[in-house]
């Protein structure tokens, strides 16, 4: 069996195991809830509900991404995932507030 | 892509990881696709603030639901890929099927609500708002039903295959894609119905 596994193509995905796979349906179970009742309870401003949710959001999307998507710098194949990760996120950050950025601008002067 | 008559014992394993990377890429593209989407809704939204507003249309215990049918077939899907692993056939279909079912509720579920969004006047013309709002959650909903489909023709393949590297690098395939899926899916939770509802 050991011997099997180390057989194994690398794809990157780095070891399977039962744990963290279970930790990870938790912690997002959780945030998920806190994003859903923050909103759906109306006890905050809406400057709280707004920094809660994305903060239980940006943490959920870490949490998938090292527990289920298991994204790791331990290989080579995962050095690139991580690479290639980092560059889409350059150019999301870049179209998603550039974007908002001039078409708030936009819309601001137009009023 | 691969001749795959050719299969298992002299692909090379560098070969293999090499697809797999492909394919990461156009998760990687897919991305940036959805993130088009994401800052279209987000522009539009700021405009229409005026006449038929999103907020009054929904539900969100429905969106909450969904939101854990995705998250469990996600875990699902994980416990299929660790007998993959431990070369369990049955228990690998089984626990597909299971994620199957999971994926499909929750189509189900989007679907009834469009309708019901349709029904009560919230249409897909009526304002630039509706006209994204359809688009984005429209697409993550054609990308899960793809999914359906991969899944579907994964657990057909499964016993052809066997146990062999080229099972375990397609089932690779679908479960980045199906992660990533639900990850674009904590966006739209978050970005659409959530801050819409606030």
């Amino acid at each position: 069996m050991h011997n099997h596994e180390i057989n194994q193509p690398d794809f990157g995905t780095s070891q399977k195991k039962l744990g963290i796979y279970i930790v990870g349906f938790i912690t997002c179970s959780i945030l998920t809830l806190i994003s859903f009742w923050t909103v759906m309870s109306g006890q905050f401003t809406k400057w709280e509900m707004f920094i809660i949710i994305y903060a239980a959001a940006f943490i959920q999307f870490f949490v998938q991404l090292l527990c289920f998507l298991r994204l790791n710098t331990q290989t080579k194949q995962g050095r690139t995932n991580v690479m290639s990760i980092i560059f889409t996120g350059v150019i999301l950050t870049s179209i998603i507030i550039g974007s908002l950025w001039i078409m708030w601008n936009l819309h601001y002067n137009m009023m | 892509m691969h001749s795959e008559d050719s299969v298992a014992n002299d692909h090379h394993h560098a070969s293999d990881s090499t697809d797999v990377f492909g394919f990461w890429l156009y998760i990687m593209t897919d991305c940036i696709l959805f993130g088009c989407l994401f800052t279209t809704f987000l522009v539009l939204h700021i405009q229409a603030m005026h006449g038929l507003v999103l907020k009054s249309y929904l539900n969100l215990y429905d969106v909450l639901i969904e939101t854990f049918l995705l998250l469990l077939s996600n875990f699902t899907f994980c416990l299929a890929i660790l007998n993959l692993y431990a070369n369990k056939l049955f228990k690998v279909q089984a626990w597909l099927a299971i994620t199957f079912l999971l994926g499909a509720s929750f189509v189900g579920i989007e679907i009834r609500e469009f309708i019901h969004l349709a029904n009560e006047g919230f249409r897909w013309d009526v304002n630039s708002q509706a006209s994204s709002f359809f688009t984005l959650v429209g697409t993550h909903g054609l990308h899960v039903s793809c999914g359906l489909l991969w899944i579907l023709l994964m657990i057909i393949q499964l016993p052809l295959l066997k146990m062999t590297n080229v099972a375990k690098r397609r089932m690779t395939y679908l479960g980045l894609f199906w992660n990533f899926l639900d990850i674009v899916w904590i966006f739209v939770f978050t970005i659409v119905y959530l801050m819409g509802a606030m």
